[in-house]
């Protein structure tokens, strides 16, 4: 199985895909909840998101497979004797991003309303500047174009990482598995997207990629090593399985996800890294990774939180000097706040994060 | 330079065989001696009376070879008479911690060797690879009464080359870094550890080339431009005239061809020893894979064109036949042993038979057979990794060779010529009957090829009372544990064996026990062999265990801190400004 699906590029696809149809499916039904008098606009905006995501996907996945084909083409043949460098430095690329990605994701539960907040805030522009301004007049088109683009790369960086220790045949299935997984939770979540669902299935997916991730640190653990260990042995092409027994901790005979007839290891292999030759430094390196995701993880919440609170006593001393419709933005030190949401009949509770989701997921539409 | 035909010698000999049968002496001291013998690199190398190569040795059907060792070189060594049979005569056989201990620096030691057969063999050193080093040389028996008639005769010995010593090679190849085993690759070869050899042909004459590959690893395809050659010796056995253009030897292997000389002077022709690739890890482009000698119609004659020869399919068994019948009678005993290389627990690549890999003991095996008594015969005694295998006396039996490598081996018993009964594909697991060769004379030889992943059936009778070890002659895989000892007939050994007391002083000299067990114990307490390594546990030690643990720990905690972040109880303000969870 593991030879003709990769899981990890499956995984990867899904959850890009997954949140481009989050942010169309957004865009979609707010369009239908502002504009409900011009059917005409709302038709042409709407198209508009469509193209802009179709053609983000397209060029996304033609620049991937084009970097894949000519990677396995030329780029084989170019890496071959320093082929454990490239696939480890590819691997460590994918794991920050991923990891940064993963754990920024779980700040977006409310992914929807971040969309709600910037969309109003561009069609109040559009409102007051009126659709003259060409940019504008595009937004809706460009705002997919570019978020799609964005994820799209992401993604390519990451494949390229996995292409390495992928055989070409087992891509095209996962991406296009992929692709109808994520359309799929899209088309369901502009029907009636839960959000309670979509936050478990934010932190299910930020769970499962985080366990990728740290799987990808011990192979390209592995793959430094077993570059360095082929240059010691002077290894030939077709030499392999052998290993350095000075820093060894396990070498087992059986449950080699190298070996094309046991599936299932190799599936082992893809999600949690797992090898039948077990070092030192792919171990503590493994462990590593878990031991900065925690530390990480918990210093990001007890920070949040104690924002939040100091966030909420001011609010709750500020709130008593404004009028319900004033819009007003709150400066804190580090991060900003969206502005609460104009007073349009969202069918949704326009509830707003106390701080912006994310580096780069600045609110103000300017900085995409 | 011409080798000078030795007809005089021959018929020295038949005089002397008519007469009375000659003790022939020869006076080795051996030496080291620094010389470049491919051009390529000086080097040192071990030679005998600081000469090297070192000389042939000549000796005629029923005389006696006396060779008066003496050991001028920095380390122990020995000589082994390859394809000798040395009946009742084991304790002269040679090879070391087997039939003796090693002769120390500075020591004397004299091999008595009655001369009781005829044909094409080599002498060489049967430690630690010294014969790598250059110490070997043709021995040739000649028979007073020849099977085949023929004017003249020349001895072309082929070797591969190395420049470095062979001490130096064996740790990289014995190291943990060489984890796939690769052998060192030589350098160049030789024929009779030299360039530019000339053999000089009279037209019309019939010529015998006594061709014997002295290697380390290299096994050379044969082959002589113009001339066809017909084969009538192999391994000492003569067999049936058999005509081809190319024959490839192994390691060790001899062969005998008849030439016939052409009757014109007008060219000069090559004979060709081209090294076989497949036996090399990898081919460097500087390798010069083929070695030449020159056969001589007339000096100022021009060289006939090389001619391109497909080496094609060789099959000894099949292709020879023993001029001297010998029927075969089915095997008493059948042994099956299956030859393997792997990493073991010590992480170096080592070879093994039946998961056990060679390593000698502290006593010569012959010297605890003729010390045990009546426990001579269990099999205990000779220790576990030298890895015993006792026969009774006049049994015959079968030894199935398996070579479950990537690689081809010539395996080599010593003290017999045995019979080649069978071959097959693949290991032989004995569910269903060997599938032996339909003939009442099979080919007999001293030292077989097993080609990669197919097995091959010998055959022999259990008439030679001694120690008679049993080893592939790539002396790499020698080194790395390709062996196993025959102990044949120990309960007659006290009637047939005699070891001199010199011999016993230099295992005293060198540390070591000369009776006893293979711990150099008495009775079957073996504690204190030596240990060779074993086979890798495959399995997850405490060590895995404890690794493995803790990483699917991190993975756990790491996974119950990503939910308990995602919680979302941050606090968050309405649309009012107020609090709301």
């Amino acid at each position: 199985m593991g030879s003709l699906f990769s899981v990890p590029i499956y995984f990867v696809i899904f959850r890009e895909t997954t949140e481009a149809a989050v942010i169309v499916s957004v865009l979609l039904s707010f369009l239908s909840q502002v504009i409900t008098s011009d059917e005409h606009m709302r038709k042409r905006l709407a198209r508009q998101v469509w193209a802009g995501t179709a053609l983000g996907l397209l060029i996304s996945i033609a620049v991937g497979a084009a970097f894949i084909v000519v990677w396995n083409k030329y780029g084989n043949n170019l890496w071959a004797g320093s082929e454990g460098i490239w696939v480890g430095v590819f691997s460590l690329v994918a794991v920050v991003m991923i990891t940064v990605m993963g754990m920024a994701m779980l700040r977006t539960t409310q992914i929807q309303e971040k969309w709600k907040v910037k969309l109003s805030k561009a069609m109040d522009d559009e409102n007051q500047k009126g659709l003259g301004n060409a940019s504008r007049r595009y937004a809706m088109f460009l705002l997919p174009l570019i978020t799609v683009l964005r994820e799209g790369l992401e993604a390519i960086v990451f494949i390229g990482g996995v292409t390495f220790t992928t055989e070409s045949k087992s891509i095209p299935l996962a991406v296009v598995v992929g692709l109808i997984s994520g359309f799929i939770v899209g088309y369901i979540l502009y029907r009636g997207g839960n959000r309670m669902n979509l936050h478990r299935f934010f932190t299910a997916s930020t769970c499962l990629l985080l366990l990728l991730a740290a799987g990808l640190v011990a192979r390209a653990v592995a793959s430094f090593e077993a570059y360095v260990w082929g240059k010691l042995t002077n290894a030939q092409s077709d030499d392999g399985g052998t290993y350095d027994p000075r820093y060894n901790v396990w070498a087992l005979s059986c449950c080699d996800p190298k070996n094309n007839d046991l599936g299932g290891w190799q599936l082992f292999n893809a999600l949690f890294g797992w090898s039948n030759i077990g070092s030192i430094g792919s171990v503590v390196c493994y462990i590593a990774y878990w031991l900065i995701v925690i530390v990480a993880l918990v210093y990001m919440k007890l920070k949040h939180r104690s924002v939040a609170r100091a966030n909420a006593l001011r609010s709750v001393h500020e709130s008593s000097n404004t009028t319900s419709g004033e819009k007003h933005s709150l400066e804190l030190e580090d991060e900003k706040i969206a502005p609460v949401a104009t007073p349009t009949p969202a069918a949704e509770a326009t509830h707003v994060q106390g701080d912006a989701i994310g580096q780069d997921h600045p609110v103000d539409l300017k900085h995409i | 330079m011409f080798t000078t035909p030795i007809k005089t010698l021959a018929l020295l000999g038949l005089a002397s065989a008519a007469a009375h049968a000659a003790v022939v002496t020869y006076n080795w001291n051996i030496t080291y001696v620094n010389t470049n013998p491919d051009g390529l690199m000086d080097r040192r190398v071990i030679g005998i009376n600081g000469q090297f190569p070192p000389p042939a040795i000549n000796v005629t059907l029923n005389d006696t070879l006396v060779i008066n060792v003496v050991n001028q070189i920095s380390e122990p060594t020995t000589l082994h008479a390859h394809g000798l049979f040395q009946t009742g005569n084991n304790q002269m056989d040679g090879p070391s911690m087997v039939t003796q201990c090693p002769i120390p620096p500075g020591a004397n030691f004299t091999y008595t060797i009655p001369i009781k057969q005829y044909g094409t063999y080599w002498i060489h050193g049967h430690n630690k690879g010294h014969y790598v080093d250059g110490l070997r040389a043709p021995l040739i028996i000649h028979n007073p009464a020849e099977t085949y008639h023929y004017d003249e005769e020349y001895t072309l010995a082929f070797s591969d080359w190395y420049h470095d010593e062979h001490a130096v090679l064996l740790d990289e190849y014995l190291s943990i870094f060489n984890p796939t085993g690769a052998e060192p690759v030589p350098k160049s070869a030789l024929i009779n550890q030299m360039l530019n050899t000339q053999f000089l042909f009279v037209p019309g004459k019939v010529y015998r080339l006594r061709i014997i590959n002295m290697s380390a690893l290299a096994m050379f395809h044969i082959h002589i431009d113009g001339h066809d050659m017909d084969i009538i010796e192999v391994d000492g056995v003569d067999v049936q005239r058999t005509t081809v253009k190319t024959f490839p030897i192994s390691a060790a292997q001899r062969y005998s061809i008849l030439v016939t000389a052409k009757n014109t002077t007008t060219n000069n022709f090559l004979i060709h020893g081209d090294m076989d690739p497949e036996m090399f890890d990898t081919v460097p482009d500087t390798l010069q894979m083929n070695i030449t000698g020159t056969i001589i119609y007339d000096a100022a004659s021009p060289l006939a064109s090389e001619e391109l020869i497909d080496w094609g399919e060789f099959d000894d068994a099949a292709l020879l036949t023993p001029v001297v019948p010998m029927a075969t009678t089915p095997a008493d005993k059948q042994i099956s042993l299956t030859a393997s290389f792997q990493v073991m627990d010590d992480h170096i690549n080592k070879a093994t038979f039946n998961d056990i890999t060679y390593v000698a003991p502290k006593v010569p095996t012959l010297y605890t057979a003729v010390s045990m008594g009546n426990l001579s015969s269990d099999p205990q005694v000779y220790g576990t990794y030298t890895h015993p295998l006792v026969l009774k006396h006049n049994s015959w039996v079968d030894i199935i060779i398996n070579n479950n490598d990537a690689g081809n081996h010539p395996f080599h018993l010593h003290g017999h010529v045995f019979q080649v009964v069978g071959r097959g594909d693949g290991v032989y697991d004995g569910s269903t009957p060997y599938p032996y060769f339909n003939t009442t004379n099979p080919l007999r030889r001293d030292t077989v090829l097993v080609p990669s992943l197919t097995n091959v059936a010998i055959r022999f009778q259990a008439n030679n009372p001694g120690v008679w070890f049993f080893h592939c002659h790539i002396e790499w895989h020698l080194q790395a544990g390709l062996a196993t000892t025959i102990i044949e007939a120990p309960e007659s050994m006290s009637g047939v064996l005699t070891v001199d007391q010199t011999h016993l002083e230099h295992c005293t000299d060198l540390g070591l026990p000369f009776s006893g067990n293979a711990a150099g114990n008495q009775g079957l307490d073996l504690t204190g062999q030596n240990i060779g390594p074993n086979l890798l546990p495959g399995k997850f030690t405490s060590k895995g265990i404890v690794a493995l643990f803790f990483t699917v720990l991190s993975a756990v905690a790491g996974l119950a801190t990503i939910i308990w972040y995602a919680q979302d109880d941050e606090l968050v303000p309405s649309e009012e400004g107020k609090e709301t969870k």
